[in-house]
């Protein structure tokens, strides 16, 4: 019992940060309908950011300064490569986020250097525990934090004019624009969400481990996420994302009861899952539904 | 050209062809006494030492921007240019300089890349100073061996021990393991034994040789498979916590290595780590890993650390001059002296052909390591398994060694590895 419920704290550790990220490719496309490719390399940019800020200030301002950086970057980027494109087909949008995330990629590479860097966070690998049940410290951060981002966000969005005119222009662009809602500002707007929402889970994918260069792939588990939480719905990204943490994690720790599917398959289970969603219920548990009229 | 007409220019271009045929065939030609083919040239390297010289180009194919052994294959990359420029400098090989900045081709450690690059540079160069990775170099064996281009490696798979265009270095992973079994049971007797290894030559061949090395000295032995990538670690860690071995031999990238021994440690594993040198990275004892490195963590090596007195260890310090610190360089300078040998034997042979030099490395009977490895080393004439070099040295991690690690026990031939026959490549053992 110890055993099962300590890999669910864990799962909801890892989830947590599979929830921040896939957050931000739901933002991205509520707002756009496009979904951004360049989400790795904003996490990975915004953690190197942290790992050379930590170097002169403390981790606690180090964090969100990075997240303030990672999305004028995010910001600026759109500003380059996506508002030009704005009425082309989603899918060009989307090929061009690939190209940006491979060569902000690039960059940070060159910043992160040969060595593996650090976050220094406080947490390391100790735990915290009630009787015999032990949980992560850095899991127990991770999920305090998410749960406080994901209440300003929804915060955000039901009481803020901006918030409002967020949720008017994913309703429909043109009525929006026709009601004076500045479309542009939304855009902009979401993608500085969705790079400082990178930035933070970047921190906590790091923290207790190590940042290089491969670090990025962590952020493609938040596909499977979106998929299965539905790609325009934020409870959607959060439940998905705490979801597949525990699933993960749930895998990882009973598999040796199945030798026969090899040693590593937690690294495929959220992709089995997509698979299953996309076969089952293509728009997820919470997405909303496509009527197409034939 | 106007001048010409269109027969004219019909015939010049055909010459100019046929010209052009000629320069890129392998036809043989005599400077002085020696014998060349390709990759060697009459005219001086570019930034020659002594102008009167002629140049050998050596291509270099290395893990240089995104692949998971840059940490290592950056400094092995300097050190091996340190390394020939020092040999030029020193009246370089008979009447040739060695040029190896010419031909530095990047893999990004992708088998398919490394061929493609291999192929681009092939026609310009003699042989390989260096060629980086197991499953890279794979992919181009067959045609090293059917051109006979003569490549140093930077790796160290006991398949190497079998091909005679490879002219390796050091103790394979199969025999470090020996070694490193051999040590763990002399100083922590332990009863079992699991590797945790990435798929391939090189944590295979690892791994195999901890199977053997269990099975010899009454150990249970468990192999897990595992991937690259810190987030990746999940299965492996929950392995090691469900079996809780004695030892574990880890044979991943550095980042693996800190995401496996931090987390089995926090979550109560209480057994020992031994990694092989590309687990290694100084930067991990700034990790969260650092209190669980320092405690349970031990590295085997082939060769003794940057900061050790030999000759050689000198002279490669002297030519690097002040960089931070790390254990590629050493690699880079100790896997280059086989290349050496080999040049200045061909050319004592006065045959500097690739058949040639190829001729001169199968003749080695020992290299000068200038001490960084014992005599005896490099004895390629011998065979695989009485030529492979069998010694092992064991460091652990220190913050305040220049590499983040000191020496626990020189080099040394445990009893395991030493009556081991290599009489084909471990992996296929596993």
């Amino acid at each position: 019992m110890t055993e099962l419920i300590e890999a669910v704290l864990r799962g909801l550790g890892t989830g947590s940060v599979y929830a921040l990220l896939a957050l931000g490719f739901v933002i991205i496309y509520k707002a756009t309908r496009v979904i951004s490719f360049a989400q790795p390399a904003f996490m990975l940019a915004g953690v190197t950011m942290v790992t050379y800020l930590v170097l002169e200030v403390s981790f606690w301002v180090a964090v969100p300064v990075a997240a303030f950086l990672t999305g004028l970057l995010a910001l600026g980027v759109e500003r380059l490569a996506v508002r030009p494109m704005i009425g082309r087909p989603a899918f060009v949008v989307a090929i061009i986020t690939l190209g940006v995330d491979v060569a902000v990629r690039v960059v940070v590479n060159a910043f992160i250097g040969l060595d593996v860097r650090n976050v220094l966070d406080p947490w390391g690998l100790r735990t915290v525990g009630i009787r015999d049940i032990d949980m992560q410290q850095r899991h127990l951060a991770a999920f305090l934090t998410t749960a406080a981002l994901v209440a300003a966000l929804f915060a955000f969005f039901r009481f803020t004019r901006m918030g409002l005119a967020m949720r008017a222009a994913a309703y429909d662009q043109e009525a929006a624009l026709a009601q004076g809602v500045s479309v542009g500002a939304v855009f902009a707007l979401s993608w500085g969400l969705a790079g400082a929402l990178a930035a933070v889970a970047g921190t906590f994918a790091a923290a207790g481990s190590s940042v290089d260069a491969g670090l990025w792939l962590i952020a493609l588990t938040a596909l499977p996420v979106i998929i299965l939480g539905g790609l325009d719905s934020l409870p959607g990204a959060v439940v998905g994302g705490l979801a597949i943490g525990v699933l993960q994690e749930l895998t990882a720790t009973y598999q040796n009861h199945a030798p026969w599917l090899g040693g590593n398959v937690s690294v495929i289970t959220p992709y089995v899952v997509m698979l299953l969603v996309l076969l089952v219920r293509p728009y997820g548990l919470f997405g909303t539904r496509e009527v197409e009229r034939v | 050209m106007n001048k010409l007409g269109p027969l004219g220019a019909a015939a010049l271009l055909l010459v100019s062809g046929a010209l052009a045929a000629c320069r890129g065939g392998e036809s043989e030609t005599s400077e002085g006494e020696i014998k060349t083919d390709v990759g060697v040239t009459a005219e001086p390297c570019p930034g020659a030492t002594d102008q009167s010289k002629g140049c050998i180009y050596l291509g270099i194919i290395s893990d240089l921007t995104e692949g998971p052994f840059r940490a290592l294959a950056v400094p092995i990359t300097d050190a091996q240019k340190a390394f020939w420029k020092r040999v030029n400098e020193d009246g370089g090989i008979g009447g040739y300089e060695v040029d190896v900045t010419k031909y530095v081709r990047d893999n990004k450690y992708n088998p398919q890349t490394h061929n493609q690059v291999y192929q681009e540079i092939k026609p310009s160069v003699l042989g390989l100073a260096q060629t980086l990775g197991s499953p890279t170099t794979a992919a181009i064996i067959n045609d090293l061996k059917s051109s006979s281009v003569v490549a140093a490696p930077a790796s160290w798979t006991s398949a190497w021990a079998f091909e005679d265009v490879i002219i390796e270095s050091g103790a394979n992973y199969c025999i470090e393991s020996m070694n490193a079994l051999d040590y763990a049971k002399e100083v922590y007797s332990p009863k079992s034994v699991m590797a945790v290894h990435l798929a391939g030559d090189y944590g295979e061949d690892a791994a195999a040789g901890a199977k053997l090395a269990a099975q010899s000295l009454g150990m249970t032995f468990t192999a897990v498979k595992t991937d690259s990538g810190a987030d990746k670690q999940a299965g492996a860690i929950q392995a090691i916590l469900t079996a809780k071995p004695d030892v574990v031999i880890v044979t991943t990238g550095p980042a693996d290595a800190a995401a496996i021994i931090g987390q089995t440690v926090a979550r109560g594993y209480g057994g020992r780590f031994i990694g092989t040198s590309p687990t290694w990275n100084p930067a991990l004892l700034q990790s969260a890993s650092a209190p669980a490195l320092l405690a349970r963590y031990e590295q085997t090596a082939p060769w003794n650390a940057w900061g050790t007195d030999s000759a050689g260890h000198k002279a490669m310090r002297e030519a690097i001059g002040s960089v931070t610190p790390n254990d590629g360089y050493t690699s880079g300078w100790v896997w280059s002296y086989p290349m050496k040998a080999a040049l200045s034997k061909a050319v004592e042979n006065g045959d500097l052909t690739r058949a040639g030099l190829l001729a001169a490395a199968k003749s080695l009977t020992s290299v000068d390591y200038e001490g960084m490895l014992p005599s005896g080393a490099g004895n390629y004439a011998g065979g695989p398994n009485e030529g492979a070099v069998r010694v092992t040295a064991v460091y652990k991690a220190d913050r305040a060694a220049p590499t983040g690690v000191s020496q626990v026990r020189d080099l040394f031939t445990g009893p395991t590895g030493k009556a081991y026959t290599l009489d084909g490549p471990c992996y296929e053992k596993l």
